[in-house]
């Protein structure tokens, strides 16, 4: 069990098992941990991102975006034990995000500081900055509309990535085909939403 | 494997590269499949802007909650002056308050670890099939979202322990109200009935840990002193007594 007193040591100090622990809460969604992180980290990150000429106004925000994209790695399984500091994440995410603002085209190996198994963790997911297309305005209208259940079905399947067989579990149905049929009578619901609008 | 298990395994990371080749070739020449795909891939994008919207709330609150944000910059320059020194005076405040007197939302940081599980000891390779076995292993791994889910579902639900273990569930994840709720009725409890298995007084230093995390610090310090100065219980009293001393 995980002492949250332990936090305050260094979280990057910390060992493999405790590593795997942390992981672990973050994907149960545990906000205290996000919230140690957040704060274990912040001041390092604003003094970082000086470095490219960033006040600590915008570094804020392009931190807060860090965060998430460190997160959704953990959510979907590209992070799975963190063999880095979390700071090295943090800061090789937010760099990307920064020369994007930038728009400059720097060759430079933005990955260099990450080992070579964490390779293929995402440095980057569309913000807000995309326009929605008409479709996806009226999938957001009428998903907002759905029951608790469909939008937890649909949240664990489609952003957190986890198979019908784990989500027959998680959400304790008596076998995968009822998760099934639930899940295609929620898709339905949207579908026929959206063809009345039409 | 017919179409909508391949479009299922697609989006959990699963396909074969045989199934992947499937894939491709149904994306490239059976429009119905397409279409359905592309109405899949619509719907986690905006399902995925809904969740980093929220979670862009929430680290926007964790900002919020560092520093009371002090917004009185005004054009006129007296007034800068005057904030200044209202600043420094109420910075040097803070320091000496933190200090010496930590925060609830530290204490709370500071002592707040879920109980053990002393109910149902898991052992290694040990396979146990019931709801309750599955709750626990859950509730030991943290992941507090499934064992509450668990716990809702063996046939005991309502008995003290499981209520109790759910509570804790409840408190790890933040959802401090839903805690309380439970805890309450626990500490509350007067049962003798089975004293071996009574939480009550366990509960109460969890309901008292609670209030500090809402910022209720009266209703906090009625519950550490109850358990400070409650002469059969030895369960966390020099703690509580400690933590009095911060909260007067």
């Amino acid at each position: 069990m995980l002492k949250i007193a332990e936090f305050s040591l260094s979280l990057s100090r910390m060992k493999e098992e405790n590593s795997n622990k942390i992981i672990k809460l973050i994907k149960s969604g545990d906000q205290l941990v996000l919230k140690k992180i957040y704060d274990d980290n912040r001041e390092a990150f604003i003094k970082f991102s000086r470095k490219y000429n960033i006040e600590s106004y915008d570094a804020i925000d392009i931190y807060q975006d860090a965060i998430i994209v460190f997160y959704e790695n953990i959510v979907n399984g590209k992070i799975t034990d963190l063999s880095s500091k979390i700071s090295t994440y943090l800061f090789a995410i937010g760099k990307y995000k920064i020369f994007q603002m930038h728009k400059r085209s720097y060759k430079i190996e933005l990955r260099s500081e990450l080992l070579v198994e964490e390779e293929n963790i995402s440095l980057d997911v569309n913000f807000q900055d995309e326009k929605l297309t008409n479709q996806q305005e009226l999938l957001k209208k009428y998903y907002s509309r759905l029951g608790k259940r469909c939008k937890e079905i649909l949240k664990l399947f489609y952003y957190e990535g986890y198979t019908l067989d784990e989500i027959t579990d998680i959400l304790t149905y008596s076998d995968k085909k009822v998760l099934k049929s639930q899940k295609s009578r929620c898709m339905k619901q949207l579908k026929d939403w959206i063809k009345k609008e039409l | 494997m017919n179409k909508i298990d391949l479009i299922d395994k697609y989006f959990s990371n699963s396909l074969s590269p045989k199934e992947q080749l499937k894939f491709n070739e149904l994306l490239e020449n059976d429009e119905q499949f397409k279409k359905e795909f592309d109405f899949q891939k619509d719907l986690q994008q905006v399902i995925s802007r809904d969740q980093r919207k929220d979670l862009k709330e929430v680290l926007q609150n964790f900002e919020k909650d560092r520093k009371p944000s002090v917004n009185l910059f005004n054009n006129s320059k007296e007034w800068l002056v005057a904030a200044s020194i209202i600043i420094i005076v109420g910075l040097g405040f803070l320091f000496v308050k933190s200090n010496f007197y930590p925060s609830s939302e530290k204490l709370f940081a500071q002592n707040y670890e879920p109980y053990r599980n002393i109910v149902l000891p898991i052992e290694r390779g040990e396979n146990s099939n019931t709801i309750e076995h599955s709750a626990f292993v859950a509730y030991e791994n943290g992941n507090y979202h499934k064992a509450i889910n668990l716990f809702n579902s063996v046939p005991n639900k309502n008995e003290q322990y499981i209520q109790f273990y759910k509570s804790m569930c409840y408190m790890s994840l933040n959802k401090t109200k839903e805690a309380i709720a439970l805890l309450k009725t626990i500490a509350d409890s007067n049962n003798k009935v089975n004293p071996e298995n009574n939480f009550a007084e366990i509960a109460n230093w969890y309901l008292a840990l609670s209030y500090l995390n809402t910022g209720e610090t009266d209703k906090a310090s009625k519950r550490f002193s109850m358990i400070a100065n409650n002469r059969g219980n030895v369960y966390k009293k020099e703690e509580s007594k400690k933590i009095l001393n911060y909260l007067d």
